[in-house]
């Protein structure tokens, strides 16, 4: 689907996962993941919980080792690419240690890695300049998260990976968050994220890796997912038409008909329309919209959904 | 071995009110209680006794450190901050050493404060030779006792960690000969102590202070080897196991 999965790129990618499985007993948390991410590509993940993303990054980051299937990030081995610093990551749940301040905690990973930035840039990107000399046990969860993206910012990584970075921000801090990360793509690193929140993944994403049960369900671009989910939706004003008319109509995948008003699902929003004005003349206040990422993440996370859409 | 990373794991175990309290003013004052309670400076073999009960207390001090420090393994696993550091160039075993040397250095304190006291407040006399055994004794036979607390944080919580921790400081301690003298004891817990790590800590220093209740130094040294390789052979296990499933 996508043209990154060449060859080229695939030698030189971010992230290269190939028949990617891992199970927990009788539960196949990652049941066949395949996914090449091209350095410079910002990726969302996005999935209902028990999706596999927690334990698809786990492998990527060399915590948790696949049961088939392989991992490269970079060409290496996952711990290979730890130990050189490729990887930053801020992992769900990781907690900061609350003997510490701020500021020793970021020096300490630094500290740790061969080629890390400066501390104090890395608290200036993560926006926690000024926290550098308190423990961690005095900040609030948004600080934390925030200091938590220096810890990965400070290596100096080529590869960031985000599981729910955002979860205990408020909208504010939140903005803030992704006006760093920002500055930090700009230089063209690589970011992979899972979040719940689909407007980020919306605004900030240039790529969205759907995943449901284990696999991939959806994979490109916001407007390519979207329209997998199915077109528009289009609403009017239609007196006098039946629901017979109405579902006779090109296009149309579902419609609600309440009274003179219509609400069309349509997989192609122009033949629907025309139809429509031939069919029904007395047809007005036509409203067209796209259906949004929610629209296109329900549809294709439901679980009447069987098969995987592409 | 990362010299930051060492350095903020012994500056964390000193902000701990806990390890000062536990860790570093209990052994001294129970030193000072024990030297007041048990003898009498009138007593002629008073400056005997008390340098017993100050390798004894010397002994506890190093243990409750070694065991206070290796609680952290339990908190660090519980919160995430050992998946966090999985994601630096650290290695398991580098992990592990700075837990280890830091739970030996922090015993320092204790095994300084004490004799200091001793000296000062007790009287204690030992030759240099005997100081030089009696540091160097207690300091490397607290390895093991490290270990053991490394072994402890490892499966304990954070939660559980205090109680398990005084549990096995005092009852280890208690067993070893510590807190009464082991010819005092029933003739089963005369065997029990033969065991314990921290017995035959004590048996490598206690030469330079009585005759009494003395093994030779080899086979002390012995023991506490043996009980070295199973320990480190128990902790690296487990890591591996650990770090295997989170």
């Amino acid at each position: 689907m996508r043209e990154t999965d060449t060859q080229a790129v695939v030698a030189g990618a971010a992230i290269h996962l190939t028949g990617l499985r891992k199970h927990y007993g009788d539960v196949h948390a990652v049941d066949g993941v395949d996914l090449t991410i091209a350095p410079g590509e910002v990726v969302a993940l996005l999935g209902p919980n028990g999706a596999g993303k927690s334990t698809t990054v786990d492998m990527i980051l060399g915590l948790t080792s696949p049961d088939a299937g392989e991992v490269r990030v970079f060409g290496r081995k996952p711990i290979d690419a730890v130990r050189a610093g490729l990887i930053g990551a801020m992992l769900q749940g990781g907690a900061l240690m609350d003997d510490l301040t701020v500021g020793e905690t970021v020096g300490m990973v630094a500290a740790l890695h061969r080629r890390p930035m400066p501390v104090a840039e890395a608290l200036r990107a993560a926006g926690v300049e000024e926290l550098a000399g308190r423990r961690a046990n005095k900040l609030s969860g948004g600080q934390k998260q925030r200091v938590r993206f220096a810890v990965a910012l400070v290596s100096n990584p080529d590869l960031l990976i985000l599981d729910e970075p955002t979860a205990a921000m408020d909208v504010g801090t939140r903005r803030e968050f992704w006006q760093s990360m920002y500055s930090f793509t700009e230089s063209g690193r690589t970011v992979l994220f899972a979040t719940h929140y689909l407007e980020e993944a919306e605004e900030f994403a240039d790529r969205v890796v759907l995943m449901r049960r284990g696999r991939i369900v959806a994979d490109g671009s916001v407007a390519e997912v979207r329209a997998l989910a199915g077109g528009r939706t289009l609403r009017a004003a239609v007196p006098g038409a039946t629901e017979a008319v109405i579902a006779a109509l090109p296009g149309v995948k579902e419609f609600e008909l309440r009274g003179d008003r219509v609400a069309i699902s349509s997989a192609d929003s122009d033949a629907t329309l025309w139809a429509l004005k031939a069919t029904v003349p007395g047809v007005h206040d036509v409203e067209i919209s796209a259906v949004g990422l929610e629209g296109a993440f329900l549809s294709l996370t439901a679980d009447e959904t069987a098969e995987p859409v592409r | 071995m990362n010299a930051t990373y060492l350095l903020t794991e012994i500056r964390r175990n000193f902000r701990a009110p806990r390890f000062l309290i536990f860790v570093v003013a209990f052994p001294v004052l129970m030193f000072l209680l024990q030297t007041n309670v048990f003898t009498k400076a009138s007593d002629p073999n008073h400056t005997q006794i008390a340098a017993v009960i100050m390798i004894n207390m010397m002994t506890f001090g190093v243990f409750a450190a070694a065991t206070n420090s290796g609680a952290r393994l339990a908190l660090e696993r519980a919160v995430g901050w050992q998946r966090q550091l999985r994601l630096t160039p650290l290695t398991g075993t580098g992990y592990l050493a700075g837990k280890g040397i830091s739970g030996m250095l922090v015993g320092l304190p204790a095994l300084v404060l004490v004799p200091l006291l001793g000296v000062l407040a007790e009287g204690v006399h030992v030759d240099a030779s005997g100081w030089v055994r009696i540091f160097a004794g207690i300091w490397l036979g607290t390895i093991p006792l490290v270990l053991l607390g490394l072994l402890l944080g490892q499966f304990g919580t954070p939660d559980s960690m205090q109680p398990i921790n005084m549990l096995v400081t005092l009852g280890m301690g208690f067993l070893g000969g510590l807190w009464i003298p082991i010819e005092t004891m029933p003739g089963w817990m005369h065997d029990v102590a033969q065991i314990m790590p921290t017995y035959w800590v004590l048996q490598v220093a206690r030469p330079a202070v009585t005759s009494d209740m003395v093994v030779s130094l080899p086979q002390a040294a012995g023991v506490l080897g043996a009980w070295t390789v199973v320990l480190g052979a128990l902790v690296i296990r487990r890591y591996r196991k650990d770090s295997a499933r989170v």
